[in-house]
């Protein structure tokens, strides 16, 4: 039987809730726009997108675990060194467990869909006809070569013009490097013997980090290093600048 | 209102039995010098023979040297007096059988080949509290390091090598920290059986982890592991004789899991007393019988993989180097197809301990006992079609990614069922607010931390982003930091009174938890703030951006690691001098708390027969 | 407000709690079986080591490596670090014998077949001697297997070849994932000698009798998956090797 104080104290409960819920989802929105490097491509943005929309999904969820705990931490709890009475044996609920078990479902599936969904737009490989570069990492450097009229360029640092669509192919000399770009989203090993593809198209002008995520040694924390979206022109100019073999 | 079953007057009575043979003996002490013994014959034969000037010399003298130690140390310990007598046709007596489960020989049977299941199971107790320490002062190592940027305690390659040796420590340390004592000590007496279904099988594998362990620490002295844990092919061809000891030191493990996983399973299949029909057994023994068999499918993947790694590094075979025809990603698939359902393993036992906790703490039935059994069993079904999500960036498959990524995110739903049950078993519950009741509402605020990153961790474009960076290390060190060790502590305050007689330590107990639970938030909120601003993993040191993250990291560290150490100081003053509980402290109605404490040799003079479930703490049922 | 009854039998202490052989068997049986599981974990993922390698055939090297002729590592025994080694080659090996390695098969096979034997003249016709001899005669077979798998050993084919510096005798990946089969399929077989000798010691002693006859089938019904596991390996290795 619902008693004032149960009906006030239930109250409480979907307040916390619903209070809870939008602190997560406000930490959802904040968390990546002020700790995560700046967006600079498409597959960033959509990241960035994702992790605000997933835990937006999960934010009820979380709230309601811990609205739940907390009401019980405030109204069910007995202290001191007499057992408890015995609570209402309650085995089953079939509605709750169905709907629970429901909503795990249904929230699976649209994570799943927008995941697939995000992953087949992106993937496939580069469409147009992008600029490929030549990544190689070894004991602790990464290397860019790129085509340019039957030349090879070769760099140290990891220039790209803006909004043209890039295609990294990339390997290593010796153990299992990882290529990162926070910046832009996207990461592939590197590995002896294979080359392995990523592909993104910056869309901001500005400098970004190339960083190992694979552990690779003894300086694996000091294989990084930078480069620079810039306009085409200046990027061409640079390339133009560039030694290079045939 | 309880009912304990006490053993007629006169039970236990001659002093010292007569059986044993040469088991009178042996101990740890001899197992040590049958190690080092044999390790040393091992080692000269293999100096001798091998060409020093080969490139695997190194690999092949610690490999054999490694056979040696576990050999002479089984051979030294009495594991191997049973295979010998059965060979001969010498069969165990009674009084041997007596003597081996420790009869009369008061604390000394701690430190022997000792087949009761409950001096196993406080053998597990100490073994797990060693490689907690021993990684967790490998853990302050590392985080007095990273306390700010730039080097200075120590240098790239201890520290390379100090954070894999802390991660596998950690590992073997809670695959076994529920299942090793609470498995071995509770469980049998929960179905109501004397003792395990094969009890010299279960000192076999206690004392072959106490060989591993061995080998394992081995490691730090020869150059240490500075590869990673998950020792990838192939920079482990740049890995010292530390290698050879971690490979061997897995093989060695691999048995150990194996037979304790045979030994659960076939005591909660075959060794039930009358009336206790599976829908009446406790629900921990049905997560320890599927935690059993999920290690049982995982641990034979570690076992080869580290026997291929070995061969390669000794024999020169190819099955990961390109130049004869080997693939390196060949490694890390046999590697996670053990990795994943492993993770598994070491969380369903600390969350079955937790459901258990849950009734017994609330007064309340184990909400929709069937569910929970389902979402456990579901876990471990779905949890050996996920392995690939940890190879989604290495460019292996790209195809099989979107496959992947739906069976790993498929498992969010069993995950989401545990909390069905917990909540379910909680809600209208009378909580008793003692101290596993502290470590269980911490799992449960842990949890969805852990549980929900880990839905971020699995879409492959957030992945792309965050694998290799501290976000995944944050997210995995709360599953086992934030969750299974709150419930594996929960389990230790919850049984240690059935072990010893006396409560933990509540006031040490209670500050060692809001310690803890502050500092697992402190420092791996830190952590995931420093993989959102991209910081990877593995790192021996790092740039100015995230200096400000990390040195919150490090403090939070300090401050679990008080946390632990309240606990340890809890544990060692409640052994002796804590107050006494009881036989059965919690009014609780598994069998074990039916029994005295400790508990007689056997467990049961007269066998009970069961007619219910656990569950009934007195109130009406309720049809809802 | 119990659920146990205590009104049951009580046994003595020290005579100990006995149990009778079914349940001992049944138990037992159930432990072997789970045991075979975690074997057949084993050998799967041995198998799709060598399909996956075979598959891939990386740079070619299932059954090749780039090397130099000849097939001791003596012969260059006095050169320093790969100076005055000729130019290396692209060596190919051939598959092993694969009659050899049915040969071995059938050996195992055979073994399993007189456990067989063995155990029925001890179930059905309650002969302890004859099944003593029948044990003997299988182990014997089995150490038989055993010493024809370490010469199999003996020939899996070897490439010299230098690797970082220094040179050494190595396998391709076909030779490394018959190596592993073999290593494996001897581990085995000691087992099963060890086994063996344990039944012909304790029939001829008397500790294994006619009541304990489900020990003889518990051993059996591992020596036959052993058998099985042998074919199985011969069956793939001979048939599916080389690459065209």
């Amino acid at each position: 039987m619902m008693t004032t104080n149960n009906k006030k104290s239930l109250r409480l409960f979907f307040i916390g809730w619903v209070l809870l819920t939008a602190l997560f989802v406000v930490i959802g929105f904040v968390a990546p726009h002020h700790w995560m490097p700046r967006v600079m491509s498409p597959q960033e943005h959509m990241t960035v997108v994702t992790i605000i929309l997933f835990t937006a999904l999960a934010a009820p969820v979380a709230a309601g675990v811990y609205a739940v705990a907390l009401h019980l931490l405030r109204h069910q709890t007995f202290r001191g060194n007499d057992v408890p009475p015995a609570a209402p044996a309650v085995r089953e609920n079939s509605v709750l467990t169905v709907s629970w078990l429901a909503t795990s479902v249904l929230l699976t599936v649209v994570v799943l869909v927008w995941g697939l969904g995000v992953l087949a737009a992106d993937d496939g490989g580069a469409t147009t006809n992008p600029l490929v570069v030549k990544v190689t990492g070894q004991q602790w450097l990464w290397s860019f070569a790129y085509e340019d009229n039957g030349k090879l360029v070769e760099s140290n640092t990891l220039n790209l013009p803006e909004n043209r669509e890039v295609e990294f192919e990339v390997t290593s000399e010796d153990v299992t490097h990882g290529f990162w770009i926070p910046q832009m989203g996207i990461q592939v090993d590197a590995n002896v013997g294979e080359i392995t593809k990523i592909h993104t198209t910056p869309n901001q002008l500005g400098g970004f980090d190339v960083r190992c995520t694979q552990f690779c040694g003894l300086n694996h924390a000091f294989m990084v290093t930078t480069g620079d979206v810039m306009t085409r022109q200046q990027f061409n100019s640079w390339l133009a600048a560039q030694p290079s073999r045939s | 209102m309880t009912t304990t079953l006490t053993s007629p007057a006169g039970a236990s009575l001659a002093p010292a039995s007569t059986g044993g043979g040469l088991a009178r003996k042996q101990n740890f002490l001899t197992g040590i010098i049958g190690g080092f013994v044999f390790g040393f014959i091992a080692w000269a034969l293999s100096h001798h023979f091998f060409d020093n000037t080969s490139r695997s010399y190194s690999d092949l003298v610690t490999t054999f040297t490694s056979i040696g130690w576990m050999f002479g140390f089984w051979l030294g310990i009495g594991a191997l007096n049973g295979p010998f007598a059965w060979l001969i046709g010498s069969d165990q007596t009674r009084a041997d059988q007596l003597y081996y489960a420790g009869e009369n020989q008061g604390k000394v049977r701690y430190w022997k080949y000792c087949t009761d299941h409950k001096v196993v199971g406080v053998q597990y107790i100490i073994m797990t509290m060693v490689l907690l320490g021993a990684g967790g002062l490998m853990a302050m190592g590392i985080r007095t390091e990273l306390v700010a940027p730039g080097t200075h305690f120590v240098n790239q390659q201890v520290y390379n090598g100090l954070i894999a040796v802390h991660g596998m420590l950690m590992i073997l340390a809670l695959i076994v920290a529920v299942a090793g004592p609470w498995a071995n000590f509770v469980l049998p007496i929960m179905c109501g059986a004397r003792d395990m279904a094969f009890p010299r099988l279960n000192a076999l594998s206690l004392w072959t982890l106490v060989s591993a362990a061995f080998l394992l620490l081995s490691t730090l002295a020869v150059g240490s592991l500075p590869v990673g844990w998950v020792v990838l092919a192939p920079i482990t061809n740049q890995a010292g004789p530390g290698m050879d000891f971690f490979a061997m030191a897995i093989v060695v493990f691999s048995v150990s899991t194996t037979v304790a996983g045979v030994n659960t399973i076939c005591t909660v299949m075959t060794m039930r007393t009358k009336g206790m029909t599976l829908s009446r057994l406790p629900i921990f023994v049905w997560g320890s019988m599927i935690a059993a068999a999920l290690g049982l499918y995982a641990f034979p993947y570690f076992f080869l993989v580290e026997t291929l790694q070995l061969l390669d590094r000794t024999e020169s075979t190819s099955f990961f180097s390109a130049a004869g025809g080997g693939e390196g990603w060949l490694q890390a698939n046999l590697f996670w197809l053990m990795g994943h359902p492993e993770v598994y393993v070491i969380l369903i036992p600390a969350v079955a301990a937790l459901f258990e906790i849950a009734s017994v703490m609330s007064r309340k039935p184990v909400f929709s006992y069937r569910t929970a059994i389902g979402g456990m069993a579901g876990l471990a079904g779905l949890s050996i079609l996920v392995w690939a999500h940890h190879m989604f960036t290495t460019g292996w498959a790209p195809t099989l990614g979107g496959p992947f990524m739906v069976t790993t995110e498929l498992i969010s739903i069993p995950t989401g069922v545990f909390f069905l049950v917990l909540v379910g078993t909680l809600w209208r519950g009378h909580i008793w607010m003692k101290l596993p009741t502290y470590w269980m509402f911490g799992f449960i605020a842990n949890f969805i931390i852990a549980g929900i990153t880990g839905i971020y961790l699995s879409d492959i474009p957030i992945d792309n982003e965050f694998h290799g960076t501290m976000f995944v290390t944050a997210h995995f060190h709360y599953v086992f930091v934030g969750s299974v060790l709150f419930g594996a502590i929960a389990a230790l305050a919850f049984w240690y009174p059935k072990v010893t007689g006396r409560y933990l330590d509540e006031k040490l107990g209670r500050i060692s938890f809001w310690l803890t639970f502050a500092g697992v938030q402190i420092t791996f909120m830190a952590m995931f703030v420093s993989g959102l601003k991209g910081m990877p993993r593995r790192y021996a040191s790092y740039s100015m951006l995230f200096e400000h993250s990390n040195f919150v990291t490090t403090v939070g560290a300090y401050t679990i690691m008080a946390g632990m150490l309240v606990l340890l100081g809890a544990l060692i003053t409640s052994w002796n001098k804590g107050e006494a509980s009881g036989p059965n402290p919690w009014h609780a109605n598994s069998l074990e708390w039916m029994v005295p404490t400790p508990p007689p040799l056997e467990n049961f003079d007269v066998l009970p027969v069961i007619t219910s479930d656990p569950y009934n703490y007195g109130e009406e049922k309720v049809n809802s | 407000m119990s659920h146990v009854d205590t009104h049951s039998e009580v046994h003595g202490h020290d005579e100990g709690h006995h149990e009778p052989p079914e349940v001992v068997d049944g138990r037992q049986r159930m432990a072997i079986w789970i045991f075979i599981f975690g074997d057949v974990i084993v050998l799967s993922a041995m198998l799709f080591t060598y399909l996956y390698l075979r598959g891939l055939n990386v740079g070619g090297h299932w059954m090749s490596m780039w090397g130099f002729q000849g097939k001791s590592y003596a012969q260059y025994e006095n050169l320093a670090n790969g100076s005055g080694l000729p130019a290396a080659t692209l060596i190919h090996i051939k598959p092993m014998s694969a009659s050899f390695s049915w040969l071995v098969t059938g050996v195992t096979a055979l073994s399993a077949l007189v456990v067989i034997f063995a155990e029925r003249a001890l179930r059905v016709a309650k002969n302890v001697r004859g099944f003593a001899s029948l044990s003997a005669i299988a182990t014997i077979i089995a150490v038989v297997s055993c010493v024809l798998s370490v010469v199999q050993l003996h020939h899996i084919p070897q490439i010299f070849t230098a690797n970082n510096d220094s040179q050494v005798m190595a396998y391709t990946a076909y030779s490394s994932v018959m190596m592993i089969f073999i290593g494996s399929s001897l581990v085995h077989l000691a087992i099963l000698v060890f086994l063996g000798l344990g039944l012909t010691i304790r029939a001829s002693r008397g500790v294994l009798n006619v009541e304990k006859w489900y020990q003889a089938r518990l051993v059996r019904l591992f020596w036959v998956w052993v058998a099985v596991t042998a074919v199985i390996v011969s069956a793939l290795t001979t048939t599916i090797n080389t690459i065209h």
